[in-house]
């Protein structure tokens, strides 16, 4: 097998077209758009990638092409009138000045929206069959909504090619109007768009002959679609082969993008977008299919999240570009790292699903382990170098410690990092004891090897004091000492154990379990299903409406399955108010918050998950005598100018969960976001 | 009675010394014919001897001292034997004379002695040769105590004259008798060479430097084997010039093959050829470094031996090892052709025995099948610049500059530099284009190993292609095609101006349509490539080059013209010969020696040989690259 980098640094020509390389990022709704419009922020998130020698990035998840496809509300992009041509144009010279191509997604939602948006128009699809994701119930399209959806792809496809954009996909997967009306599950109708597969396909046949009339058979038009919709009443692979080989016969398509599965509903839309838990590449079987069929180039994304995997899909003839989109999530200088032969610094992506999980309440995209991403006007991707060179001593070698060491070490400074345990990794090295969460280590794993890389001294197993760092006369004292569980403060709650007690090993789960999950977060289920593994019998309770109620939509599914699977019995709407002991066994006191009813298990152990309280310690002996009090400048901090430098004496500050406990990334933000001005 | 003596010695053993010279020289006849100007040769034999054997000889003073004292006052003193043996000729200010040049020869013999004694380089060989200085001084010694004597009217013994005049007279033997397989044989037969030299074009009064391969008659059918298989397959003058080697141990020196424990010992295999002249001939005399790691006397050649073989003269290893550098060349002040040799050895190997080693049997053939080393498809030459969007200079178009890239553009490393390069003739607003998918390997690897048939192959298209284009001047990065182009393809009928980038760019810089915006400031040590540095001199654009970007340069140890290679020349990484060390990792001592925490490069293949050591090391750049960091536009 050539080398990743003989294989994927190999152009590929589409019509007039030629991409440098053979890694693309696929097109997704990070929500940075604002007004409908790709601004600035939305537009250096990609440039970003082109700097960083992707041959194509697509842009503009779901890009609206009507006003009943409403893209606003959701933080997207509306092509569905000619406002948004001069942002297109601004959008496609930046990316074309770093020589990479770009694209755009458009789609009518059609069912796979909300109506109470925007517009408060009714959402339209094949049939009128319930959305169970969005839960609503469409209007079923008459002889007007077809003529006027298909004038809107014309008109935005023209849109797409007077913005200097080198082409673009319709969505005709995870349930948008396309394949709502490809799909039996969906498409009940009896007029001459359902019943047969040619029929159900002659909607998507006409959007593609209107974009064709539109923008001439030179333009660069490709399509979206599932291999394989993965339910018993939906598209077959068979079915889906058969649509792909029709649109392209017909010269209506240029290039197949082709993912596995459909997005209708919460499990659905997991395994859609698989996580960690997932082999790599789950779906690689469905372009493959296809390109044997079509011959056209084929695109994939799912789970691709290393140069070696992408290689392999591409070497062996599965599909002809690979979208690692999330790994450029992670990180946006992949290709260039693979060029410049430095894989080895390639911040690997972990399947987090950290970025996707934030959209779907809402929140904009980012990157559990990479501060930067998205966050380019303030935050660089390349760490400059300091003017000065200082002595930073860091404390404590979790995400926060390491980031802050490994940016530390980028400016120039000299970094000595202290670590109590006899390895890196912090409460990450916790959290990834738990069966499917082990790719989690490779966030510290990768700053660990960077920052010795970068010749950060470690030193393990040492428990820092005051006294051994002043020994040290640092300039900057940056503490990342962590946080250690919070066991509560309810009556008894001294009978409880923690998920960390559990998932060190310092407790090995036994008999009947209550674990109570305060937070709602990952650590409260996985140590479920961890102690469910073992043979305990399991009761997982919680104050939430459901079990990681906080954990996002690609996340949650797989819990809950794993949970069911293992028939771990799940009580929500409690809240633990007492435990007291009965014999050598526990008493747990469970509180309904509706009815204020109490129920009481009795089990053989209890154990607790509330979150984190500060290791401040180390803090308070250092504060008084720091030349800022311990103060971060906030102001500073936000502006992106570098903390006051003392006159004498050393700064001290103090990041991540030892200051408040939160998660991963903000551990990592807190640390980046400061170091990289010191 | 004793000057009569003397003459009668001195004739005597010049005699004896000269039929020696002729019998030896019968055995050079046959070798292949070969076209000299004998006349022009020898009008120009002082001068070259003079100047261009001196400039050799003059890089160790110590040694042009003793040679000057102890070959001058040899020559002058034999002019005045000669002189003298006319008895109205011995008159005492003759006599005087001859005792001058007989104490300046013994001051030479005695640094001679010196040097053998006390000095005891490591590159010398022994056996006959230490007797050198005894004869020296013996000789110098005893003769002049009689001319002394002779121009003071003769006041010693008559009995004690005669036994001087013996001993001098053995001396005299001993040195004279030395052209054959002796110490002196240089003399002779180095003057010969110099007279009859392969290469008349590089002394002097020629161009000065003429390292380009000579084409080899593929077409003639009768022109006996392609290459050397037997030492007479050499032509006549190549033997001859063998035969003036001294055995002075400088092309060992300087050898990176032979420090880095490779089995080749350039000066032993010269002397294998020289010994392969006789009929039985072995080297079980031979005195100097081994081909290290191979025993002497194992093998007896003769003329119409085949050289190379497990059990010939030459093992394959020792012929395979060679670099094709150049140091042995730049080193020898017998002028001898070490590299020629080489090839042709390799041509015999190749081409009529396709007895080719390891991977560089693979590589020719990728080479005659897809027209480049890597078996590469040629419209993937420009896999990597599809988003600099290179122009191609087609049929009928016509640009300034044409960008030859070489096949560093299949290498990922290499990739980088030609991406640097392209973004400086961009930045410089140079109108350049490149040939895409019709440039061809330039043929140099090929060249180097033998395949003079597919070398010609590549050289007859790519000379078509070019004269078919439109440009003022080539500019490559890679010195094995500025070399191959600038000196071997004008055999082929292609002529035209060729510049390494270093050139270039130190002309861009100087006109202003660079400007260093951002100088380095960084130590910076500088390789010299063999096939830019030796092969074509130029050792002085790369420096001027750093200086404009602002390093504070630094010399390694061996540098400019005797650089040491990186051990990737000649088709040496796929021959792959095993030593004690591997070259660049020696070449990289040089540069940590040095202190910079920069090597500076400035060819494909010293940069991937010179990036393959392991760390901790020097980082290693191609120096478009550190140009382009100097020059960016300032906002």
């Amino acid at each position: 097998m050539p080398s990743p980098a003989e294989t994927l640094l190999k152009p590929l020509t589409i019509k007039h077209l030629t991409l440098r390389n053979r890694v693309m990022s696929t097109s997704h709704a990070p929500g940075y758009g604002s007004d409908g419009k790709p601004k600035e922020r939305y537009q250096l998130y990609h440039e970003e990638k082109a700097k960083g020698g992707i041959a194509l990035t697509m842009f503009g998840g779901s890009s609206s092409v009507a006003v009943d496809s409403p893209a606003a509300p959701w933080n997207q992009i509306s092509v569905a009138d000619d406002s948004v041509i001069p942002f297109f144009r601004e959008f496609s010279d930046r990316v074309h000045r770093h020589g990479a191509a770009l694209m755009i997604q458009l789609t009518h939602m059609g069912r796979r929206t909300r109506w109470d948006t925007e517009n408060w128009l009714p959402t339209v699809s094949a049939s009128a069959r319930r959305e169970p994701a969005h839960r609503n119930t469409p209007k079923e399209m008459e002889d007007w909504d077809f003529k006027r959806i298909i004038a809107g792809f014309a008109a935005a496809a023209r849109r797409c090619k007077e913005g200097g954009l080198d082409g673009f996909e319709l969505s005709a997967a995870h349930g948008h109007l396309i394949d709502q009306f490809w799909s039996p599950s969906v498409n009940r109708r009896a007029d001459k768009y359902g019943g047969s597969l040619e029929n159900r396909m002659r909607f998507g046949v006409e959007v593609f002959e209107a974009i064709r009339a539109e923008v001439g058979d030179d333009y660069i038009v490709g399509i979206r679609m599932s291999g394989d919709e993965l339910i018993d009443d939906g598209l077959t692979n068979e079915d889906c082969v058969t649509i792909a080989r029709t649109y392209a016969e017909r010269g209506l398509i240029d290039f197949v993008n082709v993912l596995g599965g459909q997005a209708r509903d919460h499990m659905a839309h997991a395994i859609s977008l698989p996580n960690m838990s997932f082999p790599v590449a789950p779906f690689l079987h469905l372009p493959s299919s296809i390109k044997r069929e079509v011959g056209i180039p084929v695109f994939h994304a799912q789970r691709v999240t290393d140069l070696a995997t992408a290689a392999r899909a591409v070497e062996e003839g599965h599909v002809d570009m690979v979208a690692m989109t999330r790994a450029h999530i992670a990180d946006p200088h992949l290709m260039r790292k693979l060029a410049e032969g430095r894989l080895d610094d390639v911040r690997q992506c972990v399947g987090a699903g950290y970025c996707i999980d934030r959209i779907y309440v809402g929140g904009d995209a980012l990157c559990i382990q990479n501060a930067a991403t998205g966050r380019e006007a303030t935050m660089p991707h390349v760490i400059a170098k300091a003017p000065a060179r200082r002595r930073v001593l860091v404390v404590g070698a979790g995400p926060a410690g390491l980031e802050a060491a490994r940016v530390c070490a980028e400016r120039g400074h000299s970094v000595l990092l202290l670590e109590r345990a006899a390895s890196s990794g912090g409460q990450i090295a916790v959290a990834a004891k738990a069966t499917w969460r082990e790719a989690l280590t490779g966030v510290t794993r990768w700053l660990t090897q960077q920052a010795v890389k970068l010749g950060v001294e470690i030193r393990y197993g040492v428990e820092a004091t005051a006294a051994t760092v002043e020994a040290e006369r640092p300039d900057v004292v940056i503490l990342a000492t962590g946080g250690r569980p919070d066991r509560g403060d309810f009556p008894g709650s001294d009978l409880a154990v923690t998920s960390w007690d559990v998932l060190t090993g310092a407790v090995e789960p036994t008999g009947s379990v209550l674990m109570y999950d305060g937070t709602g977060l990952h650590h409260g289920a996985s140590c479920a299903e961890f102690m469910a593994t073992r043979g305990a019998l399991v009761e997982i309770a919680t104050p939430d409406r459901m079990i990681a109620e906080e954990v996002g939509t690609t996340n949650q599914p797989i819990h809950l399955r794993e949970l069911y699977r293992l028939g771990v019995m799940m009580t929500t709407n409690h809240t633990l108010v007492e435990i007291y002991p009965e014999g050598n066994r526990r008493v747990a006191v469970l509180r309904n918050d509706y009815t204020h009813e109490e129920e009481e298990r009795l089990v053989d152990q209890i154990v607790v998950e509330l979150g984190t309280l500060p290791n401040d310690g180390l803090y308070r002996d250092l504060k008084e005598q720091s030349a800022n009090r311990g103060e971060t400048d906030l102001d500073c901090l936000l502006s992106g100018r570098p903390q006051p430098v003392p006159e004498q004496g050393c700064a001290l500050y103090r990041i991540g969960d030892a200051v408040a406990g939160r998660n991963i990334h903000a551990a990592i933000y807190d640390a980046a976001r400061l170091c990289k001005d010191l | 009675m004793v000057a009569a003596a003397l003459s009668t010695v001195t004739l005597t053993v010049l005699l004896v010394g000269l039929a020696l010279a002729l019998v030896q020289a019968r055995r050079w006849r046959a070798g292949r014919a070969a076209a000299v100007d004998l006349w022009a040769g020898l009008a120009a034999l002082p001068g070259r001897y003079l100047v261009d054997v001196h400039a050799v000889v003059g890089r160790t003073p110590f040694n042009a001292r003793f040679h000057a004292l102890s070959a001058g006052g040899f020559l002058a003193a034999l002019a005045l034997l000669v002189v003298l043996a006319l008895p109205p000729l011995r008159h005492p200010a003759l006599w005087g004379l001859l005792a001058l040049a007989l104490a300046a020869m013994l001051a030479g013999g005695l640094m001679v002695g010196y040097r053998r004694r006390v000095l005891r380089p490591a590159g010398l060989s022994g056996g006959r040769f230490n007797r050198l200085p005894l004869a020296l001084t013996g000789f110098a010694a005893a003769f002049l105590l009689v001319a002394a004597d002779q121009s003071a009217g003769g006041v010693l013994p008559v009995p004690v004259g005669l036994a001087l005049v013996a001993l001098g007279g053995w001396g005299l033997a001993e040195l004279v008798f030395g052209v054959w397989n002796g110490p002196l044989k240089h003399a002779v037969h180095g003057a010969l060479h110099l007279v009859a030299h392969p290469r008349p074009a590089r002394f002097h009064d020629g161009a000065g430097r003429d390292s380009g391969l000579r084409p080899l008659d593929l077409e003639t059918a009768d022109s006996g084997p392609l290459g050397a298989g037997r030492v007479v397959d050499f032509a006549w003058n190549r033997l001859l010039g063998f035969d003036a080697c001294v055995q002075c141990g400088r092309c060992e020196t300087a050898c990176p093959a032979f420090a880095a424990g490779l089995p080749l010992n350039p000066k032993k295999l010269i002397q294998d050829l020289v010994l392969s002249l006789d009929e039985g001939g072995d080297d079980r005399a031979y005195t100097g470094s081994r081909h290290p790691g191979r025993p002497v006397g194992a093998a007896t050649s003769g003329p119409s031996r085949p050289l190379v073989g497990p059990q010939a003269m030459i093992h394959p290893d020792t012929l395979w090892a060679c670099t094709t550098c150049r140091a042995c060349v730049q080193e020898c002040p017998m002028m001898i052709e070490h590299v020629d040799a080489v090839v042709d050895l390799r041509r015999f190997q190749t081409l009529e025995l396709g007895a080719t080693p390891a991977k560089a049997a693979g590589v020719l053939e990728e080479l005659r099948a897809t027209d480049n080393p890597g078996g590469r498809s040629l419209d993937r030459r420009l896999d990597w610049a599809v988003d600099l969007r290179l122009p191609v200079l087609a049929a009928g178009g016509t640009c300034d500059v044409l960008l030859w890239l070489g096949d560093g553009a299949y290498d990922l490393r290499n990739q980088r530099s030609l991406r640097a390069l392209v973004l400086l003739l961009r930045r410089a607003g140079v109108d350049f284009a490149v040939l895409g998918a019709e440039e061809l390997d330039c043929g140099d690897v090929a060249r180097r190993l033998g395949d003079e048939a597919t070398f010609q192959d590549l050289a007859r298209r790519n000379v078509a292609l070019l004269n078919g284009r439109r440009f003022a001047r080539i500019v490559t990065a890679d010195p094995h095609a500025f070399h191959t182009l600038r000196n071997e393809y004008p055999a082929f009928g292609g002529r035209w101006t060729v510049l390494h980038h270093t050139a270039f760019l130190l002309e861009l810089v100087r006109s202003g349509a660079l400007t260093v915006t951002a100088p380095l400031g960084q130590a910076v040590a500088y390789h010299d490539p063999c096939y830019l540095g030796r092969y074509n001199g130029e050792t002085d654009a790369p420096r001027a080059l750093l200086d404009a970007i602002g390093a504070r340069r630094r010399e390694m140890e061996r540098s400019g013209l005797r650089s040491r290679c990186c051990g990737g020349g000649g088709g040496a990484p796929l021959t792959d010969v095993a030593g004690e060390r591997r070259i660049p990792d020696m070449r990289m001592d040089d540069a940590r020696a040095s202190g910079a925490p920069i090597l500076a490069v400035a060819c494909p293949t010293c940069t991937l040989m010179l990036e393959g050591v392991v760390e901790p090391r020097p980082a290693v750049a191609e120096i478009a690259e550190l140009v382009l960091a100097a020059t960016e536009p300032t906002r």
